[in-house]
């Protein structure tokens, strides 16, 4: 059938060549469009520095951002900004990877086993709406003022979205798309890795965008609840001696670190997910 | 003309409700079947029964002799638009049959290239399925089912997605393809008129529980073009397929009134 079939197609392939029907949109960017974030920072950023000079003055109740960009290159002459953003990182990322790791895991279980789904279900619900950062003493009690009682409080604060998106993404699964595959004669792990985890891929980085901006407060708000280094402590300290410099550097840094994360996550949703970012055709 | 898909004494029930009651009809090797009925009929069991991911109460899905026990490349399926997997390519969604199968080798990827060239879709192999119109998303699946070279190809509902311009273009598109090698075709399908264009006979379904109330051979001559649909023999087949079918209809648009959760 192909065979003879073959150069009939070709005469129909001529007629619907990939140009006729690309059409790629390429949306027109404006110039002033493009500067607009820049603009706004830039001006947020003069505003403050002119309340700060001529309108409140103190520095006590108004620091000014110059202020802050002279504390921040002290601090990093002296090798401690560093230090501070070492201890802080070390503890967001292990607590990050271990709550994505375990939550897909978990959210896996759920997904695919009755009887998880009735065992864990209880537990997740109740957590995830649980402001669980009110248990960080706790936890700072239970496993000390080292690296791993941060981590400990950066996981259960930073896993429950990923169990909760991972579940709903591999549940969402569009059900025609499993029984096209299954008459194709997919087995059930076929179906898993072919059809239901590359659709939930989306949910996945949701509930990852999720975690990650509660794993970054967690990580400041255990080690103000005790602690020897980190941006949290560095924040409590400056608080501690009204050196206001000194506490916004760490803010900034917190601020900067959460828009580099959101960006990169950016990245990756473009490089895993490229049919999402293609054209639509009307 | 021997059997090449034999639908056999087949009943199905879930739970109280019967939804297929000896349901017999089958396919000669290199025809062309539809299969019309009013929603009741059963078509989506009928359907996973002949996939083989659905087992019948009693009965059974002959292909060449043989009972099918669950699914099997020998059968190959057109579903609506959106059965393309939306993260894979066109190439990639087109072997899909394949890669599961395990039938990826240099022979078979020849014929699913010269199948794309077939279905009117070579430079695409790089799209996305939402980069391409809903006809051309058709044809790859059309193109995806037969590149497992199957034995039947079955057709459900393929073209009720669009729109009425292009589900023309597209039948005649299916009748070109299909003149050339004459695979033997199930094809499921609502328009009435779209079956008596298509198909070298029309099964009429009954409904609740499903069963075949008549057969009904289209003598008219192929190939077909778009005029045979003004002809009067044309209107006369129409006409008969919608006389046995609209008391059924009228029944089910009262029942779905009645029952809007079903």
């Amino acid at each position: 059938m192909i065979e003879q079939a073959a150069e009939a197609g070709a005469s129909a392939a001529a007629k619907a060549g990939p140009a006729a029907a690309t059409s790629k949109r390429k949306p027109r960017r404006s110039p002033v469009l493009y500067w607009t974030s820049t603009a706004s920072v830039v001006g947020g950023l003069l505003l403050w520095e002119f309340a700060g000079r001529f309108i409140v003055k103190k520095a006590l109740f108004l620091t000014t951002p110059t202020q802050i960009v002279e504390a921040t290159i002290n601090l990093i002459a002296a090798g401690e900004l560093q230090r501070h953003i070492i201890a802080s990182g070390t503890e967001f990322i292990i607590g990050l990877v271990l709550a994505i790791v375990l939550g897909i895991a978990i959210g896996f279980a759920m997904a695919s086993d009755r009887y998880a789904k009735r065992a864990l279900g209880p537990w997740v619900a109740a957590f995830y709406a649980t402001p669980t950062i009110a248990i960080s003493p706790l936890i700072i009690l239970w496993a000390g003022i080292g690296i791993w009682s941060k981590v400990i409080v950066v996981v259960i604060n930073a896993v429950f979205p990923m169990i909760i998106n991972t579940e709903a993404g591999l549940r969402s699964t569009d059900k025609q798309l499993i029984e096209a595959a299954r008459c194709f004669g997919c087995n059930r792990l076929q179906v898993f890795w072919k059809v239901s985890l590359p659709s939930a891929v989306p949910f996945l980085f949701a509930g990852m965008k999720l975690s990650i901006g509660r794993a970054l407060v967690a990580v400041v708000v255990a080690e103000l609840f005790g602690s020897r280094a980190g941006l949290g402590f560095l924040l409590l300290q400056a608080s501690d001696a009204f050196n206001m410099p000194l506490l916004f550097v760490s803010v900034v840094i917190l601020a900067v670190s959460g828009m580099v994360l959101t960006w990169l996550v950016g990245v990756a949703e473009r490089l895993l997910m490229p049919w999402r970012y293609t054209s639509e055709q009307e | 003309m021997g059997a090449k898909l034999q639908v056999k004494d087949l009943s199905k029930s879930f739970g109280d409700l019967q939804v297929l009651r000896d349901m017999n009809f089958t396919v000669a090797e290199h025809e062309f079947v539809a299969i019309v009925g009013p929603s009741g009929c059963g078509k989506t069991t009928l359907l996973r029964t002949i996939a083989g991911i659905e087992t019948p109460d009693a009965g059974a899905v002959i292909i060449d002799g043989k009972p099918i026990k669950g699914p099997g490349a020998d059968r190959g399926f057109v579903f609506q638009q959106d059965s393309l997997l939306p993260w894979r390519t066109i190439w990639k969604n087109l072997v899909f049959g394949l890669e599961v199968n395990g039938r990826l080798n240099e022979a078979n990827l020849a014929d699913a290239k010269k199948l794309l060239q077939l279905v009117g879709l070579s430079g695409f192999e790089h799209f996305y399925p939402n980069q391409i119109s809903g006809g051309m998303r058709q044809r790859v699946n059309l193109a995806r089912a037969l590149a497992l070279n199957p034995e039947v190809l079955i057709m459900d509902e393929p073209f009720s997605a669009l729109d009425a311009q292009t589900r023309e273009m597209m039948q005649l598109e299916l009748l070109r393809i299909w003149q050339r090698g004459r695979k033997t075709v199930l094809f499921i399908t609502h328009q009435i008129d779209e079956a008596v264009f298509l198909a070298d006979r029309i099964v009429v379904l009954g409904r609740r529980p499903g069963w075949v109330k008549e057969t009904i051979p289209i003598d008219l001559p192929r190939p077909r073009d778009l005029t045979v649909k003004r002809t009067a023999k044309f209107g006369a087949y129409v006409d008969q397929v919608w006389s046995l079918i609209e008391n059924d209809v009228r029944a089910s648009i009262v029942e779905d009134a009645q029952l809007p959760a079903a």
